[in-house]
């Protein structure tokens, strides 16, 4: 594509990323107070299309249904009586890796497209009770380096996701104060294939490990409007260790080592989905513009080490112990939104997540860096009851050398993601 | 109007959905010339795997490795002695494959690879063009300078003065290895030699050749290497591995008599004079009985101590149903015992010191082979694959238990090529491991 090839030539994002390593610089030095930044790992932040379009902040707002995943207490506050919203997001993703030095040796991944969606859909009960239900896919992973890359005896190919349905209460204690609570019903599946270094007449083996489960949480938040024009948000939502049971472990290997991993094997594991501490505050500088900050610290550290259990061990297949050790991250947004008339309104923002993997045991199945996201957003309202919400992401995930030491895997990694999203909201 | 919006935000997401570009790794030859490499050798460096020297594993020899390596640093082309027969040159190559023991039970393990091998005198037939890889296997230090190695007349005398494998591409009757690789007008070289100065003699349990002398060993180094570099070529020379740690010595255990029942035990106790002999048996694992001129009970036999090592060719179904090894003392050909082993390393020790004084006076690259194989012995990863020294299962070694796997040789050029980074500043970059195959399991 020419515009591509022009970017690249001027290399204007390398200049870009730059500066924006010296702001970020800046910002860290700002963030650590907070001990920590938000989200990376295999979390995704897509959950409303006004909300993205303002660096994905949302913590303090109460613009509609969506408040329900943001912050359960903006819910109160909402105006209409009835609101609903639904959207979606595709993922376009790419990561670029280039082998340790000394080697020619560079693979990309061909990702899938990514589809996290949301659906939500909240009513006034009363003055001051609110009520409604979120689905939504705060976590997953899609992800393909192949089935012949470099690095294919840790991972080939993963598919994780989880799909959250959220029931969800709100009520409005005064006028300044509106707390909120949603049960989280959380339902997870993954699909992961890597190739085995055991061969035969036709190549590699291989394992697929997959399976599903359902677990629970909860997702909490108060909001505070002390004074016009200001709000504030508290969020909290709860671990949920996805537990799973009993999945299929399918071993693709020579027939004359079939003994040593039994084809029909099954395996536990647990992956879990890290609690997030949100707090926001915006800001309405005029009646047309409106700033917002928001801090979300992930409880990343619950991610020590990802196992699998076999049922039946062989001494060629004993239980698989990968070490994550992720650390706690605080992600800072910014966005603000003006609105020019009734009609339309536009909106920026950006933020920083810094990476939660541990630098020695980055694992290319999850090859999450210091991402940086720019995004835009334009709502337009044809009617007054319907908005049209699109918004969009650019994430930078920046180069940095990476290993995966328990397999002597490493290089320098660097991302590009592209979501588009589109959404409708309908408010009566 | 607000379609135009509308349509400003759809361009810009084709504007920028670019894919990540990422600088790319640039080879350098540094202070070195990589135009013309040759490489010097024996059996490792001309590919002989799996007992044979075959198509498929000769095209995977480290030399031909490096050589393809070094071609993005300015390096030119490379020619072998192509073997044009799979099932190689000579018979004896082995493959995995089930096969039946004495006691009828039926198990995984080398077996004859067949097919058919070109065997002689098609094997000896002249390739016909001059090549770049000088790695003949068999050839000690002083074979690479001995006049007549690579004559065909050679092949009929007793005991042999020529190599097969040389006759197939030597340049005439009289020349040497040496003289070959030099008129191939080398900027840059590999020496590997020495290994079967020690081998010959270990892989025959020290009954069927002897260890080369410390003087020939280092006359002929010193030949080699003087003319190696009499026109300025740089190079590396790699040192010997402690040949006993390669599978060959260490895959049957030195205990590895497994007696079940006490009525076994107790008959053999009586036979050997109740422990009158110094031999005694138990329920469960023991050492196995050898033949020892020396042993000083004086009847010629003795058990075998912890760490002495037997060769991974003892005929197995012997010592399960003909009673070696227990009722009958293993042949000492079969075994390298504690005089032996301390022999070779003291001649492996010796001569890696030759070849790092040599390496520094003509201030060429040294590669430590021998660490690297004390390395491979606690093992090793690369990309997820996991190496060890273990018979077949550790993926270094070849089925023969003494020559390098494809992946073996994938991991030893790596190896070589740090060292050549190293010594001369230059930028080869290496293999991906998993690129090579690995054993090829049925």
């Amino acid at each position: 594509m020419y515009i591509c090839s022009y970017l690249h030539s001027n290399s204007f994002f390398n200049q870009t990323e730059q500066t924006m390593r010296k702001l970020i610089t800046l910002l860290v030095v700002f963030t650590t107070l907070y001990n920590g930044v938000f989200a990376g790992g295999y979390q995704v932040g897509l959950h409303g299309q006004k909300q993205i379009g303002m660096g994905l902040v949302g913590t303090s707002l109460s613009l509609d249904a969506s408040s329900m995943f943001y912050n359960p207490g903006g819910l109160s506050f909402m105006k209409p009586s009835f609101s609903f919203s639904a959207g979606v997001s595709p993922i376009r993703s790419f990561t670029i890796y280039r082998k340790n030095e000394p080697s020619t040796y560079t693979a990309m991944t061909e990702n899938p497209l990514g589809t996290p969606f949301y659906f939500y859909g909240a009513a006034k009960i009363s003055d001051r009770f609110s009520a409604g239900l979120a689905v939504n896919t705060p976590y997953g992973n899609s992800l393909s380096w192949g089935k012949t890359w470099d690095g294919r005896y840790l991972i080939q190919d993963l598919s994780l996701r989880a799909i959250f349905f959220q029931p969800t209460v709100s009520f409005k204690v005064n006028d300044m104060i509106g707390i909120g609570v949603g049960f989280v019903y959380a339902t997870g599946k993954f699909d992961l294939t890597k190739a085995l270094p055991v061969a035969g007449a036709d190549g590699d083996g291989n394992v697929n490990l997959n399976g599903s489960t359902a677990e629970m949480g909860f997702n909490a938040g108060v909001m505070i409007k002390p004074v016009e024009n200001l709000s504030i948000g508290v969020d909290f939502r709860s671990k949920i260790m996805m537990d799973v049971e009993g999945a299929d472990a399918t071993f693709s290997v020579p027939a004359s080592l079939a003994g040593n991993f039994p084809a029909d094997n099954k395996f536990s594991t647990s992956l879990p989905l890290p609690a997030n501490l949100d707090l926001g505050v915006s800001y309405n500088v005029t009646e047309d513009l409106m700033l917002a900050l928001s801090l979300n610290y992930v409880f990343w550290s619950v991610y020590d080490s990802l196992i699998f259990d076999f049922e039946t061990n062989t001494p060629a297949l004993p239980d698989s112990r990968n070490p994550r050790l992720y650390e706690n991250k605080l992600i800072v947004r910014v966005g603000g939104e003006y609105t020019l008339n009734e009609k339309l309104a536009f909106r920026a923002g950006g933020y920083y997540d810094p990476t939660p993997v541990n630098e020695d045991y980055f694992s290319p199945e999850t090859p999450s860096l210091n991402n940086l996201g720019l995004t835009l957003g334009l709502s337009y309202n044809p009617i007054e009851k319907l908005s049209i919400d699109l918004s969009f992401l650019y994430i930078m995930g920046m180069e940095a050398d990476k290993q995966y030491t328990p397999d002597n895997f490493g290089g320098t990694f660097k991302s590009r993601v592209y979501i588009p999203g589109i959404g409708l909201t309908y408010n009566f | 109007m607000k379609s135009r919006y509308i349509a400003y935000f759809l361009l810009l997401l084709v504007a920028v959905s670019c894919e990540p570009k990422i600088d790319e790794f640039t080879p350098s030859a540094g202070s070195a010339d990589f135009s013309r490499y040759v490489s010097l050798g024996n059996s490792l460096t001309a590919g002989y795997a799996d007992g044979a020297l075959y198509t498929s594993g000769q095209s995977f020899s480290y030399a031909n490795i490096i050589a393809g390596q070094l071609a993005l640093a300015g390096g030119g082309n490379f020619v072998q002695p192509v073997v044009t027969n799979e099932d190689g040159l000579l018979p004896g190559k082995l493959k995995l494959g089930i096969s039946t023991n004495c006691l009828g039970v039926s198990g995984l393990g080398p077996v004859s690879a067949g097919g058919s091998p070109t065997g002689l005198p098609g094997a000896v037939a002249p390739v016909g063009y001059s090549v770049h890889n000088f790695g003949v296997p068999g050839a000690k230090s002083y074979h690479l300078v001995a006049p007549g190695y690579g004559n065909p007349a050679g092949l009929l005398t007793n005991p042999m003065t020529a190599n097969p494998y040389f006759v197939r591409f030597a340049s005439s009757p009289t020349t040497t290895v040496v003289a070959d690789a030099m008129a191939a007008g080398p900027t840059f070289f590999s020496l590997w030699i020495g290994n079967n100065d020690v081998l010959g003699y270990s892989t025959t349990g020290g009954a069927g050749d002897v260890i080369t002398g410390q003087d020939l060993f280092s006359g002929a180094l010193t030949g080699i290497v003087n003319a190696m570099t009499s026109t300025g070529a740089k190079g590396f020379i790699a040192n010997i591995p402690d040949v006993t740690s390669v599978p060959f010595f260490t895959t049957i255990p030195y205990n590895g008599l497994v007696l079940t029942q006490q009525a076994q035990v107790d008959a053999l106790n009586q036979a050997y004079g109740s422990g009158l002999l110094g031999i005694n048996f138990v329920l469960g694992q023991n050492p196995f009985v050898i033949s020892d001129p020396t042993s000083p009970n004086g009847i010629g036999m003795r058990q075998l101590e912890q760490g002495e090592l037997v060769l991974l060719t003892l005929p197995q179904d012997s010592i399960r149903c003909a009673g070696w090894g227990s009722q009958k003392a293993i042949p000492g050909y079969y075994i390298l015992d504690a005089s032996e082993i301390n022999a070779v390393k003291i001649a492996t020790q010796a001569f890696n010191q030759t070849l790092s004084n040599l390496a520094d006076s003509k201030g060429l690259a040294y590669v430590d082979a021998n660490s690297f194989m004390a390395k491979a012995k606690t093992g090793l990863v690369y990309d997820g694959i996991k190496f060890s020294v273990t018979y077949v299962t550790g993926g270094i070694f070849s089925l023969d238990g003494i020559h390098l796997s494809p992946r073996g040789n994938a991991v030893i050029a790596n190896y070589f090529i740090d060292a050549i980074n190293e010594k001369y500043g230059s930028g080869v970059p290496h293999v991906n491991v998993g690129d090579y195959p690995g054993i090829v399991f049925p």
